[in-house]
Parts: structure tokens; C-alpha cells; sequence
């Protein structure tokens, strides 16, 4: 296994990485909260995505089956997100632990209510970006390639939404001093609410993106949960630039141990990181309190 | 030194009328009395299977009670105390089976692992604060079970299967009930008397302040290391019993289910409040069997399957519970009971 795979495949880790960091931070940011149904809103997408996929290909046909899939997955993620926001996450607001327990709670509810609803096995959907095209001289999937440029493009995009649009802004002033942001008129309240439900619609961009080179199976919420916090470690709670690069940094260093050491290890990468960082730096890299 | 001594013999020589006090409250007279049942179940039955959920029952109360002894005592919430559990089952498991060792002292062995690990974890989780402790340990629970389940490291770590063919306690189901039963009312006792005494006070401060609790001048590293030792050798315990029960363990132990199910038992039984633990893997146990057999009655209908698996509803049960109760059902109850105490007795 050449530099080449390792470089493409850790850019495609990296760049699921950077979605599911990007909401976690933003949530993080604006409202203080560790949200551990970041892993159940992944997984709900997933299988949002399969059923829909699954009832509607031999209907429709495979290609729009898929993109449809695609699109309820999102649509289910953002909901799913709402939701959680507004039975668990606002009425507890002040207890920091009880909204602990009770996201962490709906990671267990989410993992059981598609075992509930469906099967406890693993399933895949197979890509229709199948064809193999030539990176660096060696044949890579073109799914993997629409990876990289989705998340690139879809950073950017919410990168300039925080900086221009006015939810952006009112997201930014909240995540900076919520009281202010009050006092001039911002509904800190809503924006929370905003804010996870993007943050949940990330998951479900990274989801949609990712799962038909990976399985549909109901535990793959917590290996999520995992990535996405050691990201945000890493990089900095809260801060933008620093998920993205801890993105990059984790999913690089999970693909190396992958193909030099033992793919075994590459699971314990982001545990280890967490420990490491939490000890050392619990900061992070870029770790400041605002979104920037 | 000499006042403390004295303190020590009035409490000692004070302790009858104490108990003769204590027994004629509400509280004293419910413990006694749900003691005497306790007690006295294995003379009604003598059911390996019936004595085997009171057992089970117990030894998540030891575990539960260790943890509401460090999140709701000294407020460091872990979500990953499945470690201490674990590793001391893996521990006794060890001594069990390869170095033949008694019962006793392979529990020695597991509790001494436990504690070393809760020493070791205290100190990695120093620095952390609420959600970032529960992360932290969340997080060294998932690495374990990776790192056990690893087939390269299969010769030191066992690997998928772990160790099995674990030797029990007793061949007599009774002798474990009777057992674990005192290791259970010992380890209440003796968590409650700790919060009771001044390292308890301590503790609490820890809990409710800790920047007020440092500028006390209490030493909060030293304290908080502490609390986690004591938490984590209970934990220890009840994972050496439990390794000797099950007759097996493998790196699913350290799966975050098991945190989680003690969170619920404590929360349960209302945190802070150690003998709700009790109450919460009493009601935790009966519950999972009560769906167990939900299931059997029509193993053939998948939606009775799944709804009613353990993991399952107790999500559910924990979701609404957060949202509505979150001190915990022990309060509530007794306070009505004592109601009906009260109208009872006519005052």
C-alpha cells in the first residue's frame, strides 16, 4: 500500500471528520453542551438513508432510489436533531449532567430503535459512483473522490454562512456572550436550536456521504461519537479552523496506523488522542470559547 | 489524638440506644425490614434461579453504590466505571482460573487492580471537570474494550472470548446469597459512614464548590484521588463477585452499556443517595427479568422482541426520568410511605 492510497484515504477520513466535528463544535460554541447523540444522529441518517433506499430502488430504480435516500437521510437527520433539542437538551439547560445523561440516553434509545425496527446486523448500500478513475496514478472509486470535494465544498459554504449570513452572526454573537447577544434582541433560545439542528444535518451530510463505502449497522454510533469529540479536542472546543485541522490531523493518523501498523489500532487512535489531550492540552490546538 | 479517641468511645458506648432510636424511625424501621426479607429468602426458596436475580441484584447494588458514592458525593460524574468492574473481573478471573487461587483472595487480587486503576484514572482525570471527566472516562472504558478484543494481544489480554470456565464462589447458591449479601449491607454501611465523617464533608464541599473548597484550603487533588479509590474498590469488589457469578468475562464488560446500566440503578434510587443503589438494581433487575419473560411468552413476535429488550426500555425509562425526576424515585416513595406510616400510626 503505496503513499498515494494513504494519502487520498486520509483525506476522505479527514473530510467526514470535518463535518461531524464542524456541528459539534458550533453546538459546543454556542450553547456549552457536549452533545453525545452526535453518534445517534449519524446512525439515524444511516438507516433513514437504507430504508429508503431500500423500498424505493426496485420502485424507482437504483440511481434516483439512492439520491432520494440520500435526501431523507438528511432531512431525517435534521429532525432527529430538532427533536432531541427540544424534549432533552432545552429543558435541561441548566443541569449540565442531566443533559449528559440524557443525550448520552438517546445514543443507547437511537442504537436500540433500529435493532427495534429493523435487525441487529450490519448492512451496506452500494454505491453507484462505482466507477474507478485515476488519482496519483493508482485507481480509486470516484464515490471517495465526491467525498473530499462534497465536505470541501460544504465547509466552505457553512464557513461563509457563519462569517456573512445573519444566523451566522446571531450563531457567532451567542456562541460569544449569550447574554449580550439578548440584550440586542437575539433569541438565543432559537438559535440554539438552530444551531443543533445544523449541527444534526452535518452529521447527516457526513452520514449520506460516507455509509455507502461503510456499513449500516446499529452500534456505528459510537465509534462516531468517539471521531467527532477527539476531533473537537483536538482542534479546540469551539473553534472552527481547529476542526477541521484536527479533522485532517486524526483521520491521516487513523489511515497511517491502518496500513503500517495494523488496522486493529487505527480504533484506538481517537480514544488515545482524547486521553492524550484531555491530560496535556485540554485547550487543544486552536481552543478558545468563541466560534471563529 | 486523644479527643478523637474519645469521640470514637462515645459513639461506640452510644451506639445501643442509637439503634434502639434509629430502629423506631421510618427510615431504620424500612431498612430492618426490608433486611429481615432479604434475609430470609433463601429459607422460602431455595431456587438457584430466583436466589440468582436477588444475587445479581446485589452485587449491581455494591456497583451502583460505588458510583453514587463519587458522582453524587463528590460530584465527579464518570460514565465510564465499567473499568473498575471490568478489570477487577478480568483480574479475579485470572487468579481463578490459571493460579488457582481462593475466592477471597482472588477478590483480594481484583480489588487491590481496581484500586491501583482508580488511583491512575484519578490522576488522569484531575484536571478534567463535569462533562469532560464524563468524556474522559467514557472514553478509557471504550479503549479497554478495544485493547482486550485485539486478537494480536490475545496472549497477555485473552482476546474475544476472555476467560471462561471461572470458578464460583460456592457450589451452594445459598452460601453466595448469604455472602454477598453481607459484602452488600458492609459496602452501604461503610459508604454511608463515610460521608458521615469528615472526609465526607469534604467530599460534599468538592461537589457543591470546588473553587470555595480550594480556597478552604482543601487539598482537592489529594481529595478527589481519594474519592475515586474508595469508589473504585467497590466497583472492584462488585465486579469480582460478578466475574465469579456470570463464570466468565470478556471484553464486552467494559462496554458502555454496563456504565450506563449503573447510571440508570443510581439515578434510579436517587443520586446522592446511597442506598437508593438499592433500590434502583433491585427495581433494574426485576424489571429486565419481568421483560425477559415478556419476550418468552411469544419468542416468535419480532416487535415483542425488540421492544421489549432490557437496553431498550431503559433508555427510555432513563430519557424520561432525566426529564421529569431527576432526584430519583427513592425520595418520592419513601416520603409518600412515610405518609401512610404517619396516618397509620395516627399522627
Amino acid at each position: 500500500m503505496g503513499i498515494e492510497e494513504i494519502l487520498i484515504y486520509g483525506a476522505v477520513q479527514g473530510s467526514v471528520y470535518a463535518l461531524l466535528a464542524l456541528g459539534y463544535s458550533l453546538v459546543y460554541g454556542v450553547g456549552g453542551i457536549l452533545n453525545l447523540a452526535h453518534g445517534a444522529y449519524y446512525l439515524i441518517a444511516t438507516y433513514a438513508f437504507y430504508w429508503t433506499w431500500l423500498i424505493l430502488a426496485p420502485i424507482i430504480g437504483g440511481i434516483e432510489g439512492f439520491f432520494i435516500g440520500m435526501v431523507i437521510g438528511l432531512i431525517v437527520a435534521a429532525l432527529v436533531g430538532m427533536v432531541s433539542y427540544l424534549l432533552l437538551i432545552k429543558p435541561l439547560k441548566e443541569h449540565e449532567i442531566n443533559v449528559l445523561m440524557g443525550t448520552f440516553a438517546i445514543g443507547f434509545f437511537c442504537e436500540q430503535l433500529v435493532i427495534a425496527l429493523y435487525d441487529p446486523k450490519t448492512h451496506s448500500i452500494p454505491t453507484i459512483f462505482y466507477e474507478y478513475i485515476n488519482i496519483l496514478g493508482k485507481p480509486i472509486q470516484v464515490h471517495w473522490i465526491i467525498i473530499i470535494v462534497a465536505s470541501l465544498i460544504i465547509v466552505t459554504l457553512v464557513t461563509i454562512f457563519i462569517n456573512k449570513s445573519k444566523l451566522g452572526k446571531s450563531i457567532r454573537a451567542v456562541s460569544q456572550d449569550p447574554e449580550a447577544a439578548m440584550l440586542m434582541g437575539i433569541n438565543a433560545d432559537r438559535i440554539l436550536m438552530y444551531t443543533v439542528t445544523i449541527s444534526a444535518l452535518l452529521a447527516g451530510v457526513a452520514a449520506v456521504l460516507y455509509v455507502p463505502v461503510d456499513l449500516v449497522a446499529p452500534y456505528k454510533g459510537w465509534p462516531i461519537l468517539t471521531g467527532a469529540i477527539a476531533v473537537v479536542i483536538l482542534g479546540g472546543m469551539g473553534s472552527l479552523t481547529g476542526s477541521v485541522v484536527g479533522a485532517f490531523i486524526i483521520g491521516y493518523v487513523r489511515i497511517a496506523t491502518n496500513y503500517l501498523i495494523d488496522p486493529v489500532y487505527s480504533s484506538l487512535v481517537p480514544i488515545l488522542v482524547i486521553i492524550i489531550i484531555l491530560v496535556i492540552r485540554p485547550r487543544g490546538l486552536f481552543g478558545k470559547k468563541e466560534v471563529n | 489524638m486523644s479527643l478523637n479517641i474519645q469521640k470514637f468511645r462515645e459513639k461506640f458506648i452510644g451506639f445501643p440506644t442509637y439503634l434502639k432510636h434509629w430502629v423506631f424511625t421510618f427510615k431504620g424501621g424500612m431498612t430492618l425490614f426490608c433486611l429481615f426479607i432479604l434475609f430470609l429468602f433463601p429459607i422460602v426458596t431455595q431456587n438457584p434461579y430466583f436466589l440468582g436475580i436477588f444475587i445479581l441484584a446485589m452485587i449491581y447494588t455494591i456497583f451502583a453504590a460505588s458510583w453514587d458514592f463519587l458522582a453524587g458525593f463528590t460530584g465527579q460524574v464518570s460514565f465510564g466505571h465499567a473499568i473498575f468492574f471490568g478489570l477487577s473481573a478480568y483480574g479475579v478471573s485470572a487468579t481463578l482460573v490459571f493460579n488457582n487461587f481462593t475466592w477471597w483472595g482472588a477478590l483480594l487480587v481484583g480489588v487491590t487492580i481496581a484500586v491501583t486503576t482508580g488511583f491512575i484514572v484519578g490522576i488522569i482525570c484531575l484536571r478534567l471537570k463535569g462533562p469532560y471527566l464524563a468524556l474522559g472516562t467514557m472514553v478509557i472504558a471504550i479503549m479497554l474494550q478495544d485493547l482486550f478484543k485485539i486478537g494480536q494481544l490475545k496472549d497477555y489480554l485473552w482476546g474475544d472470548q476472555g476467560i471462561n470456565d471461572v470458578p464460583p464462589l460456592s457450589n451452594s447458591s445459598t452460601v453466595v446469597y448469604y455472602t454477598i449479601l453481607i459484602f452488600m449491607i458492609i459496602t452501604i454501611i461503610v459508604l454511608i459512614q463515610i460521608t458521615k465523617t469528615n472526609i465526607g464533608t469534604i467530599f460534599k464541599s468538592i461537589r457543591d464548590d470546588e473553587t470555595g473548597a480550594e480556597t478552604s484550603g482543601i487539598n482537592t487533588t489529594k481529595y478527589k484521588v481519594i474519592a475515586f479509590m474508595i469508589s473504585s474498590a467497590f466497583a472492584g469488589l462488585a465486579g469480582g463477585f460478578y466475574a465469579m457469578y456470570i463464570r466468565s468475562v470478556g471484553p464486552l464488560i467494559f462496554q458502555p452499556l454496563y456504565s450506563f446500566y449503573v447510571l440508570i440503578m443510581a439515578a434510579l434510587g436517587g443520586i446522592a443517595t446511597i442506598s437508593g443503589s438499592a433500590l434502583g438494581a433491585f427495581t433494574f433487575i426485576f424489571l429486565s427479568e419481568i421483560l425477559r419473560d415478556l419476550n418468552e411468552l411469544d419468542p416468535s413476535n419480532a416487535l415483542l422482541t425488540a421492544f421489549s429488550d432490557p437496553a431498550f426500555i431503559f433508555s427510555v425509562i432513563l430519557i424520561i426520568m432525566i426529564r421529569f425526576v431527576s432526584q430519583g424515585l427513592l425520595r418520592p416513595i419513601l416520603e409518600h410511605l412515610k405518609e401512610f406510616w404517619d396516618i397509620l400510626l395516627g399522627r
